[in-house]
Order: structure tokens, then sequence, then C-alpha cells
């Protein structure tokens, strides 16, 4: 499957083509009077349609890895080709954000939920952000958070939430947007074993049935039995990366 | 709803010191300017609530209170003249010296009588109505019985925070000039905090030896059939006196009454300090109060420019949020001076709050508001997703 590879990302890629392609991706931080090197050299891909998994201790790069590959954090040295943008980081900041609200999703360990809205209100901000109407953004909202599970609490504010619910909102945030990349950084660590699971096949349908290519940064190593791929990275160098057959029935055992 | 909006009702706690920075901002310039506003209306209150729906007088006069205001005699003719006008009477009034009269007891020691204090003696000013039913002259909130009772030679009223002041009480007889003249009404809602003011009867006054016999008198005061039509009628005048007088409407005269007070120099640097003090004041803790909220909700601003939101538009939530802090300052400013000018009724002070004045504050205040907003922008840059990212 992998031959197919190196050309260009395409736009709207089907299961199999490439979403995301980073080559040699070098990112220093100082830390003191010294530099440290968090990636050193990374050459990345995701595909649609897959889960990819990003382990490795903390320390090893992982997060700052998806902020380089999402235009966050601009690396040093390498080049990151999303769908059908060569090289993200020669755009500009604006056209940047541009491609991420177009384009991307995002889950993080906290929920970064507003304290003032309601489920359905946080997922119609970002909506309306994207130029839809306010009936066209509260048609997707609620379809967005009925599919999350949370169709009974759409006019709830986090406050009245569970952790686990919050994520979902957070979820249905991110899936709202219909993002053709979505990124998730340990997106289960603050959540109990059941609320884990529901999360994790969340992400796993994402993959499955929108075609996204769900790019996911942990350390717990529960979660590989949904992934297609799982990467492990450490000091800022890739280890392994293997493909892997999901069990999209696999149980997330309690903590 | 927008999101700023929600934030602003749902955590309405953290915006309460900005708020409470603007209201009390608000309410400095406005009660000090209503204040001193309140102190010319204080002089003109019997003119502006009377039943004239017009006032003419000399063409350079600014208002009632600076300029030549008074009119030759035979202007009254004159204005009669318009078809639609029904009363013509001039204004009249003077200033004189007022003392309250003593009880003395002859049987009594000395040292009794001592005790009763000197009387009292004051400038006070005189305000004239016609007692005929219904007169132009007379304001619209009078009674009757109180009109009957002015209609007697030699009496007076007086307004109620006027009475200590001035050591007299209903139906006590006291001089006026020299003069006896008894207090036969007592009125309410006509404070004046600089100097007492007593009103009389036009022939009281002319019997008293002050009323304008001559050629020359006041501004007339004009009742038409139709008030609604006095901005027309009062075109129609002015083109008839072809430049002789200025004809203004009640409203035009009270707006220039209360700007006239501006014109004194002392005020304008005293209400100016205020404004100065005020804005300070309200950017100051407006700002450092936008900015503890935006920085309390920073990652939520973070997670949005994760999902691709720009920082053009986190801007402008910010001055949106700003914008709705500054409205309802507004509101908290006007409430506050509301209660304060209560206050200072009690007090016999009159702070005057006219719609223009609330309108200038009011949009001072959002002003002063969107500033803070725009201060506290900087804030955003640590709206950085990638420290979400740990």
């Amino acid at each position: 499957m992998n031959d197919m590879a190196f050309g260009h990302t395409k736009v709207h890629g089907k299961h199999g083509d490439f979403a995301i392609e980073a080559k040699g991706l070098v990112k220093r931080f100082k830390s003191g009077k010294s530099w440290v090197e968090v990636l050193k050299g990374v050459d990345f891909d995701a595909k649609h349609g897959d889960l990819t998994m990003v382990m490795g201790p903390s320390g090893s790069g992982k997060s700052t890895l998806i902020a380089a590959l999402s235009g966050l954090l601009r690396p040093e040295e390498g080049r990151v080709d999303a769908l059908d943008v060569d090289d993200l980081w020669k755009y500009s900041s604006g056209r940047i954000d541009k491609f991420r609200l177009d384009n991307c999703g995002f889950i993080f360990q906290g929920f970064n939920l507003f304290p003032a809205l309601t489920a359905l209100q946080q997922v119609e901000t970002v909506l309306k952000f994207q130029g839809l109407s306010s009936g066209q953004a509260k048609t997707r909202a609620t379809t967005a958070l009925e599919e999350v599970g949370l169709g009974h609490r759409l006019h709830q504010r986090p406050a009245a939430l569970s952790g686990g619910e919050k994520q979902r909102v957070a979820i249905a945030r991110a899936l709202a947007k219909d993002p053709k990349i979505l990124f998730a950084d340990e997106p289960t660590s603050a959540l109990d074993g059941e609320n884990g699971q529901v999360v994790i096949k969340l992400l796993r349908r994402a993959a499955t049935e929108h075609g996204a290519a769900v790019i996911c940064v942990t350390h717990d190593p529960r979660l590989e039995a949904w992934a297609d791929r799982v990467i492990h990275i450490e000091d800022g160098k890739i280890l392994d990366d293997q493909r892997r057959i999901p069990d999209p029935n696999a149980i997330l055992a309690s903590h | 709803m927008s999101l700023a909006l929600s934030t602003l009702l749902f955590e309405w706690r953290r915006y309460m010191a900005a708020v409470m920075a603007l209201a009390l901002s608000g309410l400095l310039v406005l009660a000090m300017t209503g204040v001193f506003i309140g102190i010319g209306k204080g002089f003109t209150a019997t003119i502006e609530r009377s039943g004239a729906d017009i006032f003419i007088l000399q063409p350079g006069a600014k208002s009632l209170i600076n300029g030549p205001s008074g009119v030759p005699r035979r202007f009254i003719p004159l204005a009669y003249n318009h078809p639609e006008v029904i009363e013509v009477m001039p204004l009249d009034g003077a200033g004189g010296t007022f003392q309250n009269i003593k009880d003395v007891d002859p049987t009594k020691s000395q040292a009794d009588n001592a005790s009763q204090g000197a009387p009292r003696q004051k400038f006070v000013q005189a305000s004239i109505i016609d007692t005929r039913p219904g007169s132009v002259t007379i304001p619209t909130d009078y009674s009757q019985e109180l009109v009957d009772a002015l209609r007697q030679p030699y009496t007076v009223a007086v307004d109620e925070t006027a009475l200590s002041t001035l050591g007299v009480k209903l139906g006590d007889k006291a001089l006026y000039n020299g003069q006896t003249v008894t207090i036969v009404g007592v009125t309410r809602g006509y404070p004046n905090m600089m100097q007492p003011g007593v009103v009389m009867s036009r022939d009281t006054l002319r019997m008293l030896g002050q009323a304008d016999t001559g050629p020359r008198v006041g501004p007339l005061m004009v009742k038409l059939r139709d008030p609604a039509r006095a901005p027309i009628v009062v075109a129609q005048l002015n083109e008839m006196g072809s430049g002789q007088w200025k004809a203004w409407t009640k409203q035009q005269l009270a707006e220039a009454n209360a700007g006239a007070m501006f014109e004194e120099g002392i005020l304008v640097i005293i209400i100016g300090g205020c404004v100065v003090l005020g804005i300070i004041i309200g950017v100051a803790i407006t700002w450092q109060t936008l900015r503890g909220a935006i920085m309390a909700n920073i990652k939520e601003f973070a997670s949005l420019r994760a999902l691709g939101v720009g920082m053009g538009s986190l801007r402008r939530i910010v001055v949106e949020l700003s914008f709705w802090v500054g409205v309802v300052g507004v509101f908290a400013a006007i409430f506050l001076t509301w209660l304060v000018s209560l206050l200072a009724m009690a007090g016999a002070v009159i702070i005057a709050l006219p719609f223009s004045l609330l309108l200038v504050v009011g949009i001072g205040l959002i002003l002063i508001s969107m500033v803070s907003g725009l201060l506290s922008l900087g804030i955003l840059k640590n709206s950085q997703p990638a420290d979400l990212l740990r």
C-alpha cells in the first residue's frame, strides 16, 4: 500500500491516500543556554481513513510533532505537505489558520470549552467562523452532538457535564467541521476507562466512516488495539512504524 | 447570542469591576454636570414649567440667563398678530431682601426673646405669575388653591426646601424689601440651592414697586391654541418679526438655559477635570479587568486558534466584549446617577439629567470601554495553541 507513496497529497483523499506528509522535521527549543533538539529529522505520513497512533514517553517529541504537522509550531527544518498544500510552512500564518479552519480538527487533553456556552453553542461557534449561517450551523452542530451521543445534553454548559461528556463535546466541535485531518493529543488521559473507550471509538469512527486522517498522540498502550498504524517515537526520532489490523470492538479496561 | 455576550452574561462577576469602574466614571461626570445644570434649572423652573409654548427674546439672546433677553412692550400686540397665539404675557421678576419676623413677646425676659435667635435676612429671587385662571405664566403643576391664594395682595409662596433657609412656615408674615408679606403657599419641586426663591402675583410685585411698568418688558411668554404646532409657529413668528426678535420653543430655550451654565469658565474646568479623571479611572480599571478576564479564558481562545479561527476573529470577540461591557456600564452609570439624584433631591439639590447629556456620557463610556478592549488585545498573543499540546 505504501508504494503509491511520495507524490504530493491529493484533495479530498479516499481511504488509503496520503493526507499529510512531512520530511526531515527538525525542531529545537532553547533550554537555558543550550539548545535541545526535540525533533531530529522526523519523516512522517498519515493516510485518509487511518487511525495513526503516535506513541512515546513524555518528552519524546510527539506533541511537538503534531504541532509542527498542523501548522501550530514552525519547525526549524523540513517540510510539511498536507492535502493539496505543498509545503504548509511557506504559507503566511493567516493562510495556515485558514487551512486549519477548512481542514483540521483538534482534540486536546484538556477540553478547553468556553464556560459560558452550552454544548450546542460550543460547536456552533466554530462552524459560524467557517462561514455557515446560524441555521446551518445549528443543524450541523446538533447532528455532530447526536453522533457523539450527546443529543440529550445540547443545552448544558460545561459545568453541568462530566469529563467524558466534555471531551465528547470537544470531539463534536472538531468533527462538526468534517475535517480531513483530525489531530488528537492525549484525548483519553483525563478520562476513566469507560469514557476513554467512548472517545477512542469516536476517533476510530471518524477515520473509518468519515475518511479522516486521524493522528492521535498518546502514551496509553491500551489504545493501540484500535489503531491502523502505530508509530513509536523517542528522543525526537521514530523508532518503529507498524501497520496492524485494528479491532473496533476492543475493550479498554477500567483504570 | 454571540460568544462575547454569552460570556459577559455568564461570567458577569468577572466583569463587575469594569462595569463598576465605568459606572462610577459616568456617575462622576453625570452628577457634576447634572448639579451645574440643576443650579440653572433652579432659577428657571417656574418659567420652564409654565404654560408657555413659545418665548420671544431679543435677537442676540443666547438663553434666558445670558444675554439681552427683554423686549419693547410694543412687541406684545405684534405677537398677537399671529392667528394661533391666544395669550402673550411678559416675564417679570425681581430680587429682594427677605426677612422673617420673630414673635417678640414683651412680657418675656430679654434672654427668652433672644433665645429665638436673630431675624434671618436673605436675598431672594422673586418670580411672578398672573393669577387669572389658565394664564400662560402659571406653572402647569400649580394647584388652583395656590393660584387663588396668591391672588390676594401681598402674598407669596415659598418652596418647601426654602422654608428653613428663610426661617418661615406657612401662614407666617415676613418682610420683603421692608414691606410685610404673608406666606400663603408652599410649593414642592422648586428647589434652588444657590438662592431661595419666592413666587408672587404680578400685581403684588407691582404693589411692591418692582414690576416692569415702562416701555421695556421681560421676554414674552406665548401660549398657542395647539401646542404641538410650536415649531411651525416659531418659524412663522421669526419671519413676522423680520429680525426684531427671536422666538424659541420652550424646549429650545430649556436646552439653551442648561447650556448657559457652561459659559462659566470655572465650571468648564471643574467638569473637564471630572471628565479627565473619569477617563483615566475608567480606562485603567476596565483595561485591567478585561485583560484578566481574557487571560482566564485564554485556553479556550487557544483551542479556537487551533481549530483555525484567526487572530482577527479573536480580536473582534474581544472588541465586541468590551462594547457590551460599555453598554452595561452605561446602564449602571445612569441607574447609579438616578439613585444619587433622588438622594440629592431629598436635600434640595437638583441633578438635572437631560437626554443629550446622557447620550454624550453614554457614548463616552462605550468609547472608554472599547479603548480598554483595544488595549487588552495584546494579551491574545498568549493564546498559543501549541501550549495546549503538553
